[in-house]
């Protein structure tokens, strides 16, 4: 009896601490939502207005240029760039990426687990530190404030974590797989598009999405190479609703609701093939 | 015609070699097993055939062609996987067809020859099902089914049983036997299961340590194997072997194990051992049973006197483990009787079909 | 090379594709890392600014680094960064592997549990910056307007400003956002949990701590070192948090090796000593990224054929 009790407190403790730990997650997002549907007088209100008197899209209206009151902040061109790059970078990463974690996988070669780290190593960098010398070498290039610039970044900056998981993809399909093709008439070729291809598909999707994912939230690079409308992007752009000593904390808000939304449709698309993939590749060796 | 010719077959793994020069000629139509304990090098002999591994050194040529250079396709082979490698994302239909429809064959010759295949192998009703949903049975017959319907010049298998139950594996020998006797291809068959050699097989080719041992049909592997491995590795249970040395005792070679006991040296070995030479005493189970037996012993007999330590009765046989000269031997009995450990009795050992190998080298006199 | 006695008939040709494979990725990242990283490092011997272009060839050889290092402010900021580091990784094991375990006695919405608990992942740093500034600001922040409608103080403490609660906060934003990569590798390393050790071990007169402690845990650093691995990828993007939330002020109090190098090289304009703290900070993100992948390797070794 008594055990049959403790265990049930156990389980009442467990659904506590789960609480606990989701309101501590949801919360903090859940509260800039709310916000952004607030408006400015009621965010800043003393003492507090817990319950909103009034939701509205104003603020949505406001930072794309609608209503009465529009601000200046280009926020539908950084959205433009923002997807522009972010698709472009994805894009090439994953062929970039498809084609170096297939040599990963299937090929033996010297010194393999030496091109391993250094691809990571490569990807340690960190992106403030590394602003600095390509700053430099673009401004050179005339790639200072172009999509052209950010895109080429964003897809050396994808292509380690791209390789990990899509060698982890790779792998879990057995060798076997692609010999019977060969053996059943393909050219390694065909066999890779006909049996290998389509039995990693799903966790190249998700290699995609961690990709655009990245370059979508990347902001120390970006905020250091792009200056104007022509390629600044979201993560940028959210900046420019702080001046010096004020904040237009609904207008951010709403700017924020709109980074946040594709983030979380995405997660939601690939959670499972990226658990997968993250670990099977770290496991396996 | 198809006949498969290796010629001085090397493979190296960076600085391993793992097979060191194979010379094997395989006949059109022929059954020929592969067998040998895991490391031996088959597998990889097979894939050399298949053009799945490079072929670091020598010759391989199918139907009089070197194919050393040729890719998997171009050598019109078909190989059964030991994981059958179906592929997931496509029905059975599929998986029949996706060879010739590579080929780019048209559709009514797809679908005639994947129909055939499946009423060969009986699986008709389960052609629309995915490979996740069939049992280990209908995998390993939709693999077969796939290696036939491109009517291949040979056929390929890679220890294709060894992920079966015991039950299953024993009623596809003989599908796969049939399956031979009906489509009429050259087989290569690798395995290291010596039952599946020995019933399959029309010629055995046992293999160790990237060398063939011995090759042969089964009853020549099996009556007359060429060395101590052979004689192991071949046959259930294994061949009793105890070492001793050839002696004079009245005035007849003996082989002798220790102070008092020795066998006297079957007449058809008297000339090829010497005396004082060092050499392992063969025999198998079935050759050494209890005098008086109902089974009569053809030609010279040799008593032994034995202890018995565990009886294994198995129906229509019991298997008796003794201590003999230090060794653990087995003996058969096959009238039924119960057998007490520790009890002595008298066996007879059919001396003519003993063996007799060189102790330092392990071969065998028989030459 | 190696000696074999039957000459090969083909001379065994190597195989390029792999290299062909693997090519393109190089080549990207050589022109987006290597080379400008090869620049940088010489510029790190010169005096350049960005607003005297000549200065490009000014060498000063190793006055940058002799100037960085015997400034007290950098190794501040530094120590700062290490501190920072150490607390956040931790707390992040030590969080993750607590929630890790939470979800997995959890059975009923256990995977929506684990897509609620990704999402933090998936922010964009600079968001996790931003929403905490806002709910951590002391005059209209959740926080503070929370404690002041429970009567809890006055409702104005000055979390982003104050000495040890401006650090505590920046960790907080950090530990919030990367908490769930532990989480969710150690609960698929729970998942992938073989039963038997665990039933063999209890069988064995283990209790629920020693099979935790000698069955669980060892099973599941691999799936740690993963996550480790995985995070120390990218520990500069702490940047960005910090970047939002304080600027690394006020008066430097939250300073980060990488808010300096942004300070050093942009707003002061001396690029030549930037990129020379900025060599530091990648010898310390290279130093934590090749002990936790050692450590991933040794990890893997020893689970062994435990596939």
């Amino acid at each position: 009896m008594a055990s049959k009790t403790k265990k049930q407190i156990g389980k009442v403790a467990n659904w506590i601490l789960t609480f606990v730990l989701m309101l501590v997650i949801g919360l903090p997002g859940l509260w800039v939502v709310l916000t952004a549907f607030r408006p400015n007088r009621e965010i800043l209100a003393k003492p507090a207005i817990w319950i909103p008197e009034k939701l509205s899209l104003d603020n949505f209206g406001k930072i794309f240029g609608y209503g009465v009151d529009q601000i200046a902040i280009p926020v539908p061109s950084y959205f433009a760039n923002s997807l522009i790059i972010s698709l472009t970078s994805t894009a090439i990463a994953l062929l970039i990426g498809m084609s170096g974690g297939y040599a990963f996988a299937r090929f033996r070669f010297k010194r393999k687990n030496g091109y391993f780290l250094a691809l990571m190593l490569s990807r340690t960098v960190p992106g403030i530190a590394l602003s600095l010398p390509i700053f430099m070498v673009w401004s050179r290039l005339g790639l200072i404030d172009t999509k052209m610039g950010m895109i080429i970044i964003y897809v050396a900056l994808n292509i380690p974590f791209t390789i990990w998981l899509i060698d982890g993809f790779f792998r879990q399909i057995p060798k076997e797989m692609s010999e019977a093709a060969q053996v059943d008439g393909c050219t390694r070729w065909q066999a890779f598009w006909k049996i290998e291809f389509p039995l990693a598909k799903s966790g190249v999707a998700s290699a995609g999405i961690f990709a655009f994912l990245t370059s979508w939230n990347e902001y120390a690079l970006a905020s250091q190479l792009t200056r104007s409308t022509d390629s600044k992007t979201l993560p940028v752009g959210l900046m420019d609703f702080t001046a010096q000593f004020t904040i237009d904390w609904a207008g951010m808000s709403a700017m924020a609701v709109i980074i946040i939304v594709p983030a979380l449709i995405l997660t939601f698309l690939v959670q499972k093939h990226l658990i997968a993939g993250l670990t099977f590749g770290g496991v396996k060796g | 015609m198809a006949e498969i010719l290796l010629k001085d077959v090397v493979k190296n793994y960076g600085k391993l070699e793992v097979v060191h020069g194979i010379n094997l000629f395989i006949e059109h139509n022929e059954f020929v097993v592969l067998v040998g304990p895991s490391g031996c090098g088959k597998s990889t002999t097979l894939r050399m055939i298949a053009g799945l591994e490079d072929i670091t050194g020598g010759e391989i040529s199918i139907g009089g062609t070197v194919v050393n250079d040729f890719a998997p396709r171009k050598r019109d082979i078909s190989m059964v996987f030991q994981n059958y490698a179906l592929y997931p994302h496509m029905s059975v239909r599929e998986n029949l067809g996706f060879g010739l429809k590579i080929a780019k064959q048209p559709k009514d010759v797809i679908e005639e020859r994947v129909n055939e295949a499946a009423v060969i192998l009986n699986i008709e009703d389960l052609m629309d099902r995915t490979p996740a949903e069939l049992s280990g049975g209908q995998r390993q017959r939709v693999a077969m089914g796939r290696a036939i319907v491109r009517h291949p010049q040979v056929f390929l298998f890679d220890e294709p049983l060894s992920n079966l139950d015991a039950k299953l594996r024993v009623q596809m020998r003989t599908e796969i036997k049939r399956l031979h006797q009906k489509v009429k291809t050259t087989i290569v068959y690798v395995t290291h299961d010596q039952v599946e050699a020995m019933t399959m097989a029309d010629r055995i080719v046992v293999m160790k340590d990237g060398h063939i041992e011995q090759v042969g049909s089964p009853l020549e592997v099996f009556e007359r194997p060429v060395d101590t491995f052979v004689a192991s590795f071949i046959g259930s249970p294994p061949m009793n072997l105890i070492p001793g040395e050839v002696v004079m005792r009245d005035g007849r070679l003996h082989v002798a194990f220790n102070a008092d006991q020795s066998v006297p040296v079957p007449a058809s070995l008297a000339d090829k051992t010497t005396e004082g030479q060092k050499v392992i005493f063969g025999f198998r189970a079935d050759d050494l049973m209890p005098d008086g037996h109902a089974v009569p012993i053809m030609g010279e007999a040799s008593g032994l006197r034995l202890t018995v330590d565990i009886a294994e009765p198995l129906g229509t046989e019991t298997l008796l483990f003794c201590q003999f000269a230090g060794v653990d031997i087995q003996a058969k009995m096959y009238n039924p009787r119960m057998v007490k450990p520790g009890e002595v009795m008298d066996f007879k050992c059919a001396l003519d079909k003993t063996h007799l190998f060189d102790a330092a080298s392990g071969k065998s006199l028989r030459g | 090379m190696s000696i074999v006695s039957v000459q090969p008939r083909r001379k065994s040709r190597r195989d390029w594709t792999p290299a062909l494979l693997l090519s393109p990725a190089f080549l990207v990242l050589i022109f987006v890392v290597l080379v400008p990283l090869l620049f940088s490092l010489y510029t790190s011997f010169t005096n350049y600014r960005l607003i005297r272009p000549d200065s490009l060839y000014e060498w000063i050889g190793l006055r940058n680094y002799q100037r960085i290092f015997t400034d007290s402010k950098f190794w501040a900021a530094f120590g700062r960064t290490i501190i920072f580091l150490t607390l956040a990784l931790n707390l992040e094991f030590i969080f993750g592997l607590g929630i890790a375990l939470l979800i997995n006695k959890i059975t009923w919405g256990q995977r929506t549990l684990r897509t609620i608990m990704m999402f933090p992942m998936m922010f964009s740093p600079i968001l996790v910056g931003y929403q905490f500034k806002f709910i951590f600001n002391d005059n209209i922040g959740l926080l503070n307007n929370a404690l002041q409608s429970l009567g809890i103080g006055d409702g104005a403490i000055a979390w982003l400003v104050d000495k040890p609660l401006g650090m505590f906060t920046i960790i907080f934003a950090e530990v919030w956002m990367s908490t769930s990569v532990f989480a969710i590798l150690l609960l698929a390393g729970l998942f992938a949990m073989p039963r038997d050790p665990l039933e063999a071990a209890k069988v064995d007169g283990c209790n629920s701590w020693q099979v935790f402690r000698h069955i669980t845990l060892p099973f599941l650093m691999p799936f740690a070192f993963i996550a480790m691995t995985i995070r120390s990828l990218d520990v500069a993007r702490a940047y960005d948090i910090v970047d939002v939330m304080t600027g690394g002020g006020p008066a430097n109090r939250t300073e980060l090796l990488w808010t300096m190098i942004a300070r050093v090289g942009y707003d002061n304009s001396r690029m030549g000593q930037a990129n020379a703290m900025a060599y530091v900070s990648i010898l310390l993100s290279i130093a934590f990224t090749y002990y936790f992948f050692t450590k991933l390797i040794a990890a893997r070794k020893y689970m062994g054929g435990a596939e």
